[in-house]
């Protein structure tokens, strides 16, 4: 087991470092220079000249790479060309409030699409199944910014308590101060939270259902169903007990693919509620060609991708006990 | 018993604590740094501005007002300016404003080891001297007429923190707010500062909090979260905002323009007809009402209508295909002959203006490949090369015509990206800088400079942008600035009722 996670570790560092060698090359061979996309048209040559110079950006590109691979391998992810500010500081204020918007996009995920699925395929082939399969037919189609905006405009502006922009409170120091006997914060971060994970679990939601549903019916269809029933165990007991827990495993890997296209929808998402996370630093640095904040991101999300699927794999062992004994 | 006392103790402290007002103000994107000399967007100096101060400040006109500096006098020689400070002005941390300050801030910016950005403005300066506590002259190596402008732009910090490199985590001004905290992406909050000279701000608390998304933005006024935006607003949402009477709309002419651009070296737009002919086809009525949806001014010239050094004598170039035909076949093209190239960057509304010009030229025969770049890729090309035929860009912050002109205009113009050179107009560009300032030998240079370059077409001027603002019926003392950066400078004066 604990080899296990080693291997992995050290190719989680493989991967990195050949994320980092990528992103290096796209940023810095994309046309566009970051100085004068900074200082904009109406700067002059000599105002360009004197920033590119200081900031070393000047040097030949295997220089600059390797000056960042020394800096990283110290743990110093340089400072943003655009904001002169340190990347680490800037990625950590905001990486909290992406993680904080993907979780409670993925959990509100799981307890809607789960039992919707599961719903769908015990009532197969009537209308309670085909509702839901149309439902999530929108919800795969439907961009998650016009969602969000839907939501906005209808439940924003009509429900008093739920905010329109922002984030409040974070979800962790909230819960603590529950535990203390405060329960506004929490209350708070939730209210803060709902829309903007609901929009962004949207197709998430369809897909689990999806998938819940075509597990389950392939389990339903086992033997070992029939026998449970034959054996006199209640219905929903081999339905949840039996049925559902041993169709989880596709429904695991989906999410832990799914995953990664959550943090990219986090982008939008995080755009249309004005939450401050660390996707649309990422556009934002993109766009302003500022190499250093685009490496520190991408380095940071690609490490949260790769850990996020590490736990899905652990988590087969736990769900599965033949895989767990290989 | 004694809980209901605690309870209404409670209830009275949260009241009086209530009692405070609060503005929030949205901005359309999060400001960079809050360090005047490396401030590089609109965003970044709208905040600035509400703590920090510098000597003069551009008027809702474009004329210079009085602000750290009470008075100003210039040498007969045109190089030497003398301000007179204002008595009595504190920074937020208690220490008395004075020249040293003046002198250390502008000479962090003249020091070619610091980042400072638009250094330009400044490469004039030679030297800058504290002549004792009120007073500090600024000697430059050449004349320059609209030097008083550059000097607006740049806000005044605490000697003592100029090499503190974490100045922008923890700024300091003499602004009418002081700093309280910044959460990046999230907000910027300002309190007032009690013993700021111009009076105690009317509002106590000010949060900008940065909402990119336009929908997004205007969700959040109608649902009371926001109190005022000054920025892009869409023609179909202000013309419903300006119905609505729990909002107020002020809109103004801004310090910017779009225009049409032209390479002079390609082979097919060196026939000036060929520019006219272009400058004909396009229906500037058409474009404000559909494409901007109202939001904006049919262009003229590289000059803002709204300011006096508008020259309205210059030739204009009325929507006219039949003019566009004869003008191109006068220039020896028959239809199908002429084939140009247009690039533009990813804005929409340009990426919709490209395709008129397609489109209109296509009805005269000439045939217009349009490509949209990403705007670090659009602006290598027109910047580092001369590989376009047309292009569709702006120009803003032209709050004098030496602004709008010199750099694009001028033979050796630093930002001249398209090959343009006219002698007479590189004459008037520099002789511009050296006369008396808003004499009549100088609205006389720029008229005829305006009057020359209209003619001439480096470029069509297609709109003026407009700047608006929204803000809710309760908020009063604010309006639009014509200079977006300055639009928060008298913030102080804003109520909340």
């Amino acid at each position: 087991m604990l080899i296990f996670i080693a291997k992995r570790v050290l190719g989680l560092g493989m991967i990195l470092l050949a994320l980092s060698v990528l992103v290096f090359l796209l940023v810095k061979t994309a046309p566009g220079d970051p100085i004068r996309i900074m200082l904009g048209e109406t700067a002059s040559a000599e105002q360009v000249a004197h920033l590119t110079r200081l900031y070393g950006l000047d040097r030949p590109l295997p220089e600059q790479y390797l000056l960042w691979l020394k800096q990283a391998l110290q743990g110093d992810l340089g400072v943003s060309v655009r904001r002169q500010l340190p990347v680490a500081d800037l990625i950590a204020e905001r990486m909290g409030a992406t993680i904080e918007l993907g979780l409670a996009s993925l959990l509100l995920s799981i307890l809607l699409g789960v039992p919707l699925g599961v719903i769908a395929a015990v009532k197969r082939n009537t209308w309670l199944d085909a509702g839901t399969m149309v439902l999530a037919l929108i919800g795969v189609a439907a961009p998650s910014f016009w969602v969000g905006l839907l939501l906005l405009s209808t439940i924003g502006l009509s429900v008093d308590w739920v905010p329109i922009f922002g984030r409040g409170p974070a979800f962790g120091p909230a819960l603590l101060e529950l535990v203390r006997g405060d329960a506004r914060p929490l209350i708070d971060s939730l209210r803060y939270l709902l829309l903007p994970a609901l929009a962004l679990g949207t197709s998430m939601i369809a897909v689990i259902t999806r998938i819940t549903r075509s597990s389950m019916l392939e389990v339903l269809g086992a033997d070992f169903v029939r026998t449970a029933r034959a054996k006199g165990v209640r219905p929903t007991m081999v339905v949840v007990g039996h049925a559902l827990r041993n169709s989880l495993m596709p429904v695991v890997t989906v999410i832990g693919v799914q995953f990664g296209a959550l943090l990219g929808g986090a982008i939008v998402i995080e755009n249309v509620f004005a939450w401050p996370g660390v996707g649309r630093l990422i556009v934002q640095a993109i766009t302003q060609r500022d190499f250093p904040l685009v490496q520190g991101s991408v380095l940071m999300l690609g490490a949260v991708f790769v850990i996020a699927n590490l736990l899905v794999d652990l988590s087969y062992g736990l769900l599965d006990p033949r895989i767990r004994h290989e | 018993m004694r809980r209901l006392v605690i309870a209404l103790t409670a209830l009275l402290a949260l009241s009086l604590a209530a009692a405070q007002t609060q503005l929030n103000i949205a901005l359309q994107a999060e400001a960079g740094t809050l360090d005047p000399r490396i401030a590089l967007s609109v965003y970044d100096n709208q905040l600035i501005d509400t703590m920090m101060e510098p000597l003069v400040m551009f008027g809702y006109d474009l004329a210079l007002e009085p602000r750290l500096a009470t008075s100003w006098t210039v040498s007969d020689d045109g190089l030497t300016y003398t301000f007179e400070l204002r008595e009595g002005v504190l920074f937020h941390d208690g220490t008395t404003f004075g020249s040293e300050d003046v002198k250390a801030t502008f000479d962090w910016m003249l020091d070619r080891n610091n980042p400072a950005t638009y250094i330009d403005l400044y490469a004039d300066i030679v030297e800058v001297t504290a002549v004792d506590e009120r007073t500090v002259s600024f000697t430059l190596g050449e004349q320059n007429a609209f030097f008083l402008n550059s000097i607006a732009r740049l806000q005044i910090i605490p000697s003592e923190r100029v090499d503190d490199p974490s100045f922008a985590t923890n700024p300091v001004g003499t602004g009418p707010f002081r700093f309280v905290e910044r959460v990046s992406d999230d907000r910027t909050v300002v309190e007032a500062f009690d013993d700021y000279w111009g009076g105690r701000a009317k509002v106590d608390r000010v949060v900008f909090r940065p909402i990119t998304e336009d929908a997004t933005r205007l969700l959040a006024l109608e649902a009371g979260e926001i109190d005022l935006f000054q920025g892009q607003i869409n023609g179909i949402d202000l013309a419903r905002l300006e119905q609505d009477d729990r909002f107020v709309v002020s809109r103004t002419a801004g310090t910017g323009n779009i225009y049409l651009g032209f390479q002079h070296a390609s082979e097919g737009l060196k026939d000036v007809r060929v520019r006219q002919a272009f400058a004909h086809l396009l229906n500037r009525e058409a474009i404000v009402d559909r494409v901007l949806l109202g939001v904006g001014l049919p262009g003229v010239s590289m000059i803002s209508p709204n300011t006096e050094w508008f020259n309205e004598n210059v030739q204009r170039f009325p929507y006219d295909p039949e003019r566009a035909r004869e003008l191109l076949a006068e220039a020896g093209y028959a239809p199908g002959e002429l084939s140009l190239r247009l690039y533009t960057d990813e804005n929409p509304v340009r990426a919709q203006i490209a395709e008129i010009v397609q489109f209109e030229a296509a009805q005269i025969g000439v045939n217009v490949d349009v490509t949209v770049e990403e705007f670090g890729a659009f602006w290598d090309r027109i910047i580092q090369t001369d590989d376009f035929d047309l292009y569709l860009a702006g120009w803003t912050g032209n709050v004098d015509p030496n602004y709008a002109m010199y750099n694009l205009y001028k033979s050796d113009g630093a930002n001249n990206f398209n090959n343009y050179s006219n002698p007479r107009v590189d004459e008037l560009l520099v002789k511009g800088l050296r006369v008396e300032p808003f004499s009549d030998e100088q609205f006389a240079i720029y008229d005829e400079a305006q009057e020359l370059i209209v003619a001439d077409l480096p470029g069509s001027y297609i709109y003026y942008i407009e700047e608006t603002g929204v803000f809710r019926a309760n908020v009063e003392g604010w309006r639009t600035h014509p200079y977006a950066s300055s639009t928060f400078k008298n913030l102080h004066l804003v109520e909340k009722k």
